[in-house]
């Protein structure tokens, strides 16, 4: 019955730092997610023409002098903000599209790790490359929890036989 | 049902294609979609999963999710040059709660 | 079979929906969505209100008391003399349905309440509150108003409705934003009763007292310890604010020419 000091406090842990905290998480998911995409096309530029392909069997103009199995992952996290669009979403259905840039960033992260791995020893190439996406932690619907994807990639690294045996033949 | 149907482009789950010789390969391409279920579905489904059966409705729309997978896998690979994706992989996974991920991969190649 | 270095085009994985733009358009259509819910649910209450008679209700919850009650001791003077109160009052509401019973409850916070079957509560902060019988008689009589309208089932056919809306919706992020907004929307329609009962409730006092000097004296002093109000918070509030309700009920008694002066009885405990 009684309007007072109650009613401004309700309102604003209700209202008020919901929105704060949801703007917050705008601005900066925003910030780090376009940090990420362009650190990325960076590296991305960086490594091309290191051949990655999916085949179960090696490429027959390969010859491979040795391999091993290399892999890249990584857990990412989806931004407050877009994980309450996100569960907006789910109520009616359709494209869950903020979770789209989340992912394509983290697969792509993942593929560069990999890459990343198998260049600083030396291989030339990754055949058999798999990919899988596993839900970490418990993303509940309402923004609560945390909304951890893990991104795995993994192949085989081959080093080219050619490069190290050219001067060596008859 | 065909998935990735569209015309002059091949797409197949094993490294070769039955007919055609590969002559350049170019690189893994990927493809993703995430999708959420409506309430109403959930209500239904919740009905139908006491019965146990088919969840048609789930059906239908992890079905569209991963035909528009496809569709966002052959576009990269139309965007390099290639006519044909080899060795594709498919993948479901749960992104959170009411929310799934429709993932397609595989190597984007030219065949003759 | 050559390799060839080829990079595939950016973005096709990623939709260009602007973030912001999808925030809007989810929010603006569940906020409708909702509202419209709402609405229909309101209309739902009516009819169930209009095909549950009031004897029915009263037979239904004869014995009935909320189960967290804490009552005071059956011979506590304050009770007696506010079942009588009510009885009184209640005689000028000429066609009642309702045999009323009062009970006190242990409990500083100053309300009263309706609810099914006839049971008025009041709290012991409230009755610390008042200071005259008059006083007491307005707010008493609001809370009949409230049965004269079925506001009190109004509000548990809502309250229901709406724990089934959160059932339904519950572990989503909907459950806090939609409910919000039905909130608000039925806050609206609660202020409305308000008023209403605010109404009848001057109507009985007047024909009880033949004037309604400090019936609504309550508020005055509620309204001058509270001085600043937030403007937001009135419209957030289920009640309306004292100064709103002082300002209604000033304007009713000089419309019906209700005196606002008379010889006020004191309190007799």
């Amino acid at each position: 019955m009684e309007p007072g000091t109650f009613e401004r406090l309700n309102l604003f842990f209700n209202i008020g730092l919901p929105v704060l905290a949801l703007l917050l998480a705008y601005v900066a998911g925003s910030l780090l997610e376009r940090r990420h995409f362009s650190s990325i096309r960076k590296r991305e530029e960086e490594h091309f023409g290191f051949p990655v392909v999916t085949f179960d069997r090696m490429p027959p103009d390969w010859e491979a002098a040795s391999s091993r199995l290399v892999s890249g992952s990584i857990v990412i996290s989806l931004d407050y903000f877009k994980r309450v669009i996100a569960g907006l979403r789910a109520i009616v259905g359709g494209r869950v599209k903020t979770y789209e840039p989340l992912l394509e960033r983290a697969r792509r992260e993942a593929l560069l790790r990999m890459i990343e791995a198998a260049r600083q020893d030396g291989y030339d190439g990754i055949y058999g490359v798999r990919l899988e996406t596993s839900r970490l932690a418990n993303a509940s619907g309402d923004g609560k929890g945390t909304a951890g994807v893990e991104m795995l990639a993994f192949g085989t690294a081959v080093k080219f036989d050619t490069r190290f045996d050219s001067g060596n033949r008859f | 049902m065909t998935l990735g149907a569209v015309s002059g482009f091949t797409i197949s789950n094993t490294e070769s294609i039955p007919g055609r010789r590969i002559v350049e390969f170019y690189g893994v391409v990927t493809g993703n979609t995430v999708r959420a279920k409506h309430i109403g579905r959930d209500i239904m489904a919740g009905l139908k999963n006491v019965v146990g059966g088919e969840l048609k409705g789930y059906t239908e729309l992890l079905q569209d999710s991963r035909e528009e997978a496809t569709e966002r896998m052959i576009l990269q690979a139309q965007s390099m040059g290639a006519n044909a994706v080899v060795n594709v992989r498919f993948a479901t996974s749960s992104i959170s709660q009411g929310a799934a991920e429709l993932f397609a991969y595989g190597t984007a190649v030219r065949v003759e | 079979m050559k390799y060839v270095a080829k990079k595939p085009e950016d973005g096709i994985n990623v939709s260009d929906t602007h973030p912001l733009v999808e925030a809007g358009t989810l929010v603006v259509g569940l906020s409708l969505i909702f509202l419209a819910i709402v609405v229909v649910l309101v209309f739902l209450v009516e009819i169930a209100l209009y095909l549950v008679p009031v004897e029915k209700e009263v037979a239904l919850f004869e014995d009935w008391l909320p189960e967290d009650l804490v009552t005071v001791a059956p011979n506590d003077e304050r009770l007696g003399r506010t079942q009588l109160l009510v009885d009184r009052l209640a005689t000028h509401w000429g066609d009642s349905p309702y045999s009323f019973r009062v009970e006190i409850n242990d409990s500083s916070v100053a309300n009263a309440m309706a609810l099914p079957g006839g049971l008025i509560i009041v709290t012991t902060g409230l009755l610390d509150e008042v200071e005259s019988e008059n006083e007491l008689a307005f707010v008493l009589g609001h809370e009949l108003g409230h049965f004269r309208n079925r506001d009190h089932l109004r509000s548990l056919g809502r309250g229901i409705v709406l724990s089934l809306v959160i059932a339904v919706t519950t572990g989503r992020d909907v459950s806090n934003i939609g409910l919000n907004i039905a909130d608000l929307a039925l806050r609206g329609f609660s202020r409305r009763q308000e008023a209403a009962a605010d109404e009848f409730g001057l109507e009985l006092v007047y024909t009880n007292y033949g004037h309604v000097d400090e019936a609504w004296r309550l508020f005055e002093r509620w309204d001058e310890r509270d001085g600043e109000s937030l403007g937001v918070a009135s419209y957030l509030s289920t009640h309306p604010q004292a100064d709103d309700r002082i300002e209604n009920l000033e304007r009713l008694a000089a419309e019906q020419g209700w005196p606002t002066a008379g010889r006020v009885t004191p309190l007799r405990w």
